[in-house]
């Protein structure tokens, strides 16, 4: 049977492994045949959008683990408006409005409100939310 | 105990308001998913019964007051909220200190109002 | 319902799971959580105590190095079976 998913992710890259999990259980899902057409990430959890995070040679790239499974299956990586801007994460809209000379946030991401978590959830058999210790 | 909305979302917030803005974020959840007419319940379970203390003033530190959105929730819809009440007696919180709407929830009716809901987002 | 536990052991998380956690359910330990599962910690006894099945989540076992030192009440599960554990349990609750 084919489930529809909504992922919430509330953790940062920087604090642990988690939003790599999270990856990773996302194209888990996909590879077993359910549907995922959205992750939303909130809270510390927007920091995984953040483009200018650099990660070491020897680790894996939570963006680009998110950013390939939006390229291999349409899903929308979704970043709370709010939680995003907050932590400096803009894309190229915010930036203006806000005066910095260019967006933050991966090309991968967009940036969106709370009504996006709400509607994915109305459709989704299954929610599942990633959050990790402060 | 009244009945939760049958289906809906139960948020469920675990952790105190200063050191983290989980808190808030649970709380922008629960009012969204108010506020776009889906049925939706808060449970401050744990170390969340914390953001009920009802003396807070938040102007020291420079961030919202998170008990005065609590306290507005009636507004948008959100009539009730849930307490574990083995938490909030643990933390001396006492009737007249919960919100407007609030009820108590000892454990062996925590588990019902869980199953009674179709998606948990654990804070 | 899937619990999933991501903290370390005696995390007020892991009292609150423990409250809510019964025999039909499922545990799965992540993260910091699997260190939970270490034979010689005693922390898994209360989870083992509720009837729920025990899952450990394999990379992060592996990670923590504490693969082959778990309680056998414990049972290791990959991505998939991660996915698999959602597919039957159509709540799922994040502890941490």
């Amino acid at each position: 049977m084919t489930l529809q998913y909504c992922l919430l992710v509330l953790t940062a890259p920087a604090s642990g492994h988690t939003s790599l999990t999270a990856a990773r259980f996302a194209a888990a899902l996909v590879a077993r045949g359910h549907t995922l057409s959205r992750v939303f990430f909130l809270d510390n959890g927007t920091s995984n959008g953040l483009a200018t995070a650099i990660t070491p040679q020897d680790e894996r790239s939570p963006q680009q683990a998110w950013s390939a499974l939006a390229d291999a299956n349409g899903t929308e990586l979704v970043l709370c408006v709010s939680s995003a801007v907050k932590r400096g994460l803009l894309d190229s809209a915010e930036a203006q409005r806000h005066g910095f000379p260019a967006a933050t946030v991966h090309p991968g991401f967009t940036l969106g409100g709370l009504g996006l978590l709400v509607e994915a959830m109305q459709s989704a058999d299954r929610v599942v939310t990633f959050g990790a210790p402060a | 105990m009244k009945a939760a909305a049958q289906g809906g979302v139960l948020v469920v917030t675990r952790h105190p308001q200063p050191g983290r803005s989980l808190a808030r974020s649970a709380l922008d959840t629960a009012l969204a998913t108010a506020a776009f007419e889906q049925p939706v319940n808060l449970l401050f379970l744990g170390a969340g019964v914390l953001q009920l203390l009802p003396e807070q003033d938040s102007s020291g530190v420079g961030v919202r007051n998170l008990r005065k959105v609590i306290d507005s929730m009636p507004l948008y819809d959100m009539e009730h909220c849930y307490v574990d009440a083995e938490a909030a007696a643990r933390a001396g919180l006492t009737a007249t200190d919960l919100p407007p709407g609030a009820i108590l929830v000892d454990h062996k009716a925590l588990r019902a109002l869980f199953d009674n809901h179709r998606h948990i987002l654990g804070f | 319902m899937l619990h999933t536990l991501n903290c370390s052991p005696g995390h007020p998380a892991v009292q609150d799971c423990i409250t809510l956690l019964q025999q039909e359910d499922a545990l799965l330990l992540l993260g910091d959580g699997v260190y939970i599962a270490l034979e010689n910690s005693q922390s898994w006894q209360a989870l083992q105590a509720s009837g729920a099945t025990l899952h450990v989540l394999e990379p992060d076992a592996s990670a923590a190095g504490v693969k082959h030192r778990l309680a056998p009440c414990f049972t290791l599960v990959d991505d998939a079976g991660f996915v698999a554990l959602s597919e039957l349990h159509a709540q799922q609750m994040a502890w941490y």
